[in-house]
């Protein structure tokens, strides 16, 4: 019998690019296959939801799992998982605080079907389909997962040792984490794990905005020719790297992208959206304040800009729902 | 007859930029009746006194005094004054030359923990008075870039303290902490809906209002803030998500703010705030709201307050 120690992936609402970070460690992956039992991986190997039903409790020392709570199939399995693992890691800006699929909160499930189904422009059904849980085949029912109301995260549904925040994590920190739960170095409970200390801008070598250097038209990445040298906000768009917990190494910066603010809040933020706009806010700026409305009207999206990947695990989010 | 090269203390004021229209203050007292730190602060401040000391050559006294260091540049008084001085330029122009000497500001300031800091720069840009600059200094033993507040141009309205991400800058009395332990502190049971003001000491009518305010039950709590611009729209949240029913922030009307701009800031803040909880929660919205209370508003903040609790009746009756 091995006595090494057994990992689990798991997707439930996500997009695959968790996934892809798995396999973006390359021959790393080899390595931590030689050291560890894979037993439970859907995206990549062929193991069954039985398979795991037939594992002890806790039998597996660590699951990786990624994405949100959207339907009945991802609550199930995350309950099951969590009865099955000894540590369960939130993997991902999905799992963590919702992630993108978390946006459609914003709205009732009949509005986001009728959206779907009924309204995009490239979708041709005049008959009103509607997903249906139970079809009546005639070789038997078949049935697919009820869809929730809304995108819950996976703390907000079982108990979470440790939340990988990242869309996806990158995969030199999932490299790092697996290292360091290897030699059994295990963080205290409810830590964050594959991040930086402080935010996004501690890592930044732009040239940092100079005094009264402020906001008088946000422009959106695909309107402007970004400069490489100087820090966005200094040139009127919304990055987020200030609100965001360092970890990532910057790919979206180094490629002349403003963060978006995967990572999530850093330490001392409660709600990251709430704490872009103190910040964005403070920086719009103009002699006419009159002009003020005009300048606001560039944020465009206030919710879907500020929440991108957390509006699951917000404030905004429990105000509208408790 | 040899003519003098002294170079008098008018002579070095009136060089710098601001400080030129020294001589054409007659001293009618204008600006004394305008200015919020004499109403506020200090009884016996006068703007007068320190060009008189200017024009004397009291060098010593002009630097030492700590009403010197107290101006805001408002410039409430600017409009006022018929003679067309910029008086903040004049103390402005003092303060520059005092701190060339070595004086310091004896105000208390805003405080910056290296440890929290991420040399972001949101401060440097927010700050309407360049106080802060980002420097590389030794944190933790290593080398850091940080920002560092400048003492002898801090006014403490807190704008940066509510713009800093990572809650690494913060004022004796208005921390996030402070603020938070407001919110929670426990409101008697009843069914009116809870209103949570924010209110700004600086405002004209400030002293009226809460007088006003003293006249509404316990289901009107208010906070103190230095300035609109220190509004956290993360503190209207927490609030909301405790149990109050909306949030009211009162700052001053654009023109009138004692820290220059803290009242647009507040003013984007809640506005996008607001624009948020209408997109989130179309039903529910108007939990939030900005106020700019000016000079001529003598008792506006009751209809407001009455407004404002009419319709949050409304959205708890729904």
């Amino acid at each position: 019998m091995s006595q090494r120690p057994k990992l689990a992936f798991y997707w439930a609402a996500s997009c695959g690019g968790c996934e892809i970070t798995i396999v973006e460690l390359g021959m790393r992956l080899v390595e931590v296959s030689e050291k560890v039992d894979i037993v439970f991986w859907p995206c990549a190997m062929d193991f069954k939801y039985d398979d795991v039903r037939a594992m002890q409790d806790k039998e597996i020392d660590v699951c990786f799992f990624n994405g949100g709570i959207r339907n009945d199939e991802n609550e199930h399995i995350a309950a099951l998982l969590r009865r099955k693992s000894k540590i369960l890691v939130a993997f991902g800006a999905c799992a963590h605080m919702g992630g993108i699929p978390s946006l459609a909160n914003q709205y009732d499930k009949e509005s986001m079907l009728y959206r779907v189904f009924d309204e995009i422009p490239s979708n041709d059904d005049s008959r009103g389909t509607r997903p249906q849980p139970t079809t009546h085949m005639k070789e038997g029912d078949i049935e697919i997962p009820i869809l929730y109301d809304r995108v819950k995260t996976l703390a907000q549904t079982v108990e979470v040792d440790y939340s990988m925040p990242g869309c996806p994590p990158v995969a030199d920190q999932v490299w790092n984490v697996f290292q360091a739960l290897l030699a059994g170095n295990i963080p205290g409970k409810g830590s964050k794990i594959g991040v930086d200390p402080k935010s996004n801008c501690d890592a930044c070598a732009r040239q940092k905005g100079k005094s009264s250097q402020r906001i008088s038209e946000f422009k959106r990445p695909h309107e402007v020719q970004l400069d490489q040298e100087t820090c966005f906000l200094t040139q009127g768009v919304v990055c987020y790297g200030a609100a965001t917990q360092a970890g990532c190494g910057l790919p979206c910066v180094k490629a002349n992208f403003p963060c978006r603010g995967c990572y999530g809040p850093p330490d001392g933020v409660t709600d990251q959206g709430a704490k872009l706009i103190s910040e964005i806010g403070a920086l719009i700026d103009t002699s006419k304040p009159e002009e003020l409305n005009k300048i606001m009207e560039g944020f465009v999206d206030p919710v879907g800009t500020a929440y991108r990947f957390g509006l699951a695990d917000s404030i905004l989010n429990e105000l509208k729902y408790k | 007859m040899s003519h003098s090269t002294t170079v008098t203390f008018a002579d070095k004021v009136r060089a710098i930029p601001g400080g030129e229209h020294l001589e054409m203050c007659y001293s009618c007292g204008t600006c004394v009746s305008k200015c919020m730190i004499q109403q506020k602060v200090e009884p016996d401040y006068n703007p007068r006194r320190l060009i008189r000391r200017v024009l004397l050559d009291q060098v010593e006294d002009a630097f030492t005094d700590p009403t010197t260091w107290m101006c805001s540049a408002c410039d409430l008084c600017f409009p006022a004054c018929p003679q067309k001085i910029h008086i903040s330029g004049v103390i402005g122009a003092v303060k520059q030359l005092a701190v060339a000497e070595g004086y310091k500001s004896p105000l208390e300031t805003v405080k910056v923990d290296d440890k929290l800091c991420s040399g972001c720069g949101v401060c440097v840009m927010v700050c309407p008075y360049e106080a802060p600059h980002l420097v590389e200094k030794k944190v933790n033993g290593q080398m850091d870039r940080v920002s560092l507040v400048d003492k002898n141009r801090c006014m403490r309205c807190g704008t940066c303290v509510a713009a800093c991400p990572l809650g690494a800058i913060s004022r004796k009395g208005v921390a996030n902490p402070d603020i938070v332990k407001q919110i929670k502190i426990k409101t008697d049971r009843t069914t009116s809906p809870k209103l949570l003001i924010f209110i700004c000491d600086w405002s004209l009518r400030v002293d009226d209002d809460l007088r006003i305010l003293e006249s509404y039950p316990s289901n009107i709590r208010v906070i103190h803030i230095p300035c609109s611009g220190r509004i956290d729209p993360q503190m209207a949240m927490l609030a909301l998500r405790s149990g109050i029913d909306g949030v009211l922030v009162c700052g001053c009307a654009p023109g009138e703010c004692h820290f220059k701009r803290g009242t647009n800031v507040g003013s984007c803040k809640i506005s996008l705030l607001g624009q948020m909880f209408d997109q989130m929660d179309p039903e529910r919205g108007g939990r939030v709201r900005f106020i700019q209370i000016g000079t001529q508003d003598r008792g506006r903040i009751r209809n407001e307050i009455d407004g404002m609790l009419e319709s949050l009746e409304l959205m708890k009756a729904r």
